[in-house]
């Protein structure tokens, strides 16, 4: 590695002690390094965007016009957009923006049916007796969860409690509608403990692959954005 | 102070539960316990789903996270890589988002002995950056000559031998989705499932698995690896010991101190709660 890369190396591993420092206190060293993300992110999805349309379009457009006229048309509506900011002829961003739109919207329905809607139908239909217990008991979790879930956001009929008497559907209702919500709280905890062990796992990874080999860094940036979180608390308590 | 208060007060201290965590990761990658990786039925099932296929095959690798997932999903990746190029098959990678071509760098900067061996334009290409999300997805599903006219280093597409024998969805027997987004996950299955049924296989972050699971469920995918603990059960199944089981002692440490902090605060509100109805 030559003195550049280590350089870098150790910026990222200074970069990542300073935003992490974020969890004990706002200082001025994190700031920095949430400006320098932001603005580093913002320049790079820029070069790449530029670079995808000049590969894909303006190349083909130079080297084979012929056979590559076409791509003129989304050259032109993508530019459109960028009239939003004009004050006389905003207008103009909303052809780019009706197509964009729609192109999108026309891809995703065509199989939205089939993919996101008739599969999983299809998947909670499960047999709700056999020999397997376990994989039975599985498939009635599943089946009663997912018809509780939907009673529960059946918000436009739903059977009346009768004054003084629970009526055999209204018991029925209430009994899906506390399955869906005890289930859903489940699916909540589990989507809760998921997020969990993805945030530490980014910090392991982080500390194997930017802080422990370049342990000096990130010791020394651990001393700075120690200072910068202590200063303004001594400043204060001195101010008091 | 009364203890219980005292625990109320360390518990509730985000500094020490901070430090806390931090000593839980750190201190066992630094002096490793080596607890047991046992192989869970889901990521055996997808290495054998893979040793199935035939040698030779044509595999469709999208990587779409950005680097700071870099730790959950790129351990998984490089494992399936290795045990892709293993049966010697071919692999177009392409990324529709930004930060692509620059994950796949640091990923072939991480695995250069998978990499090693294998000639680029033959057994592998990488496509690049191709934008337009689902729109993409969908035209390179019809087409990658097409829809893109160079590879990511400048090589024109049509040359490429490996684009010529798997130029379109149906000439892939598998497309591997590495993302940390779903989005990414529902374009193909709305735009390489649905239309061409091509066999899909997803690895994902631990955060969006439950949002995935109804696609494995429904038979739309062949199966998931999620994070970090599947990356290392793939690590000891394709044996080459990387990011994911070197990070499993830690992921066990710290996560036994979370649930030890959620006991005691669960313990300690129950107790405050009924000592103060008691008081009533």
């Amino acid at each position: 590695m030559d003195a550049w890369d280590i350089f870098g190396a150790s910026l990222a591993a200074a970069l990542v002690i300073w935003i992490y420092s974020f969890a004990y206190r706002d200082n001025v060293l994190y700031k920095f390094a949430e400006h320098l993300f932001v603005g580093t992110a913002a320049g790079y999805s820029i070069a790449l965007a530029i670079d995808s349309i000049n590969r894909v379009a303006i190349k083909s457009l130079i080297t084979s016009p012929a056979t590559s006229w076409h791509y003129i048309i989304p050259l032109i509506l993508g530019a459109t957009m960028f009239m939003k900011y004009s004050k006389k002829y905003y207008w103009v961003a909303r052809y780019g923006i009706a197509v964009n739109v729609a192109v999108g919207a026309a891809l995703a329905l065509r199989t939205i049916p089939m993919a996101n809607i008739i599969a999983q139908i299809n998947a909670t239909i499960l047999p709700l007796w056999g020999s397997d217990i376990l994989k039975i008991i599985n498939n009635w979790l599943i089946f009663l969860i997912t018809l509780g879930g939907l009673t529960y956001f059946l918000f436009t009929i739903f059977p009346k409690k009768i004054s003084g008497r629970t009526s055999p559907i209204y018991g029925f209702y209430r009994a899906l509608y506390l399955i869906g919500i005890y289930g859903m709280m489940v699916g909540f905890g589990a989507l809760f403990a998921n997020t969990i062990m993805t945030r530490v796992g980014f910090v392991i990874s982080i500390y194997l692959i930017y802080l422990q080999p370049y342990y000096i860094a990130t010791i020394i940036a651990t001393i700075l954005a120690a200072i910068a979180i202590l200063i303004p608390i001594l400043i204060r308590r001195r101010g008091k | 102070m009364k203890p219980l208060d005292v625990l109320e007060k360390i518990i509730g201290s985000r500094e020490v539960l901070y430090t806390l965590l931090i000593l839980a990761i750190i201190l066992p990658i630094l002096s490793p316990i080596g607890l047991p990786v046992t192989i869970s039925s889901r990521t055996l099932a997808v290495y054998d789903y893979i040793q199935k296929l035939k040698l030779g095959c044509h595999v469709w690798m999208e990587l779409n996270y950005e680097v700071a997932a870099r730790g959950e999903l790129e351990p998984a990746a490089i494992a399936l890589i290795k045990q892709l190029f293993d049966k010697g098959c071919k692999i177009v990678f392409v990324s529709t988002a930004a930060y692509g071509p620059l994950v796949f760098s640091l990923l072939q900067s991480m695995a250069p002995d998978v990499f090693s061996g294998k000639k680029y334009g033959i057994d592998y290409v990488f496509l690049g950056y191709v934008s337009g999300g689902e729109a993409a997805v969908a035209s390179l599903a019809r087409s990658v000559t097409g829809t893109v006219s160079t590879d990511n280093y400048g090589n024109p597409v049509s040359e490429l031998p490996l684009i010529r024998e798997a130029n379109k969805a149906t000439d892939y027997d598998l497309a591997i989705i590495v993302t940390s987004a779903t989005d990414t996950i529902n374009y193909y299955v709305r735009q390489w499932f649905t239309p061409y049924h091509v066999p899909l296989l997803f690895v994902v972050l631990s955060v969006i698995a439950p949002s995935i699971e109804p696609f494995v469920a429904a038979g739309q995918a062949i199966g998931m690896l999620t994070g970090q603990r599947a990356a290392a059960e793939y690590e000891v199944l394709v044996g080459r010991k990387g990011l994911g089981l070197a990070a499993m002692d830690a992921q066990s440490i710290s996560h036994l101190l979370i649930l030890i902090f959620i006991l005691i605060g669960n313990i300690v509100y129950w107790v405050k709660r009924s000592s103060q109805k008691s008081k009533r």
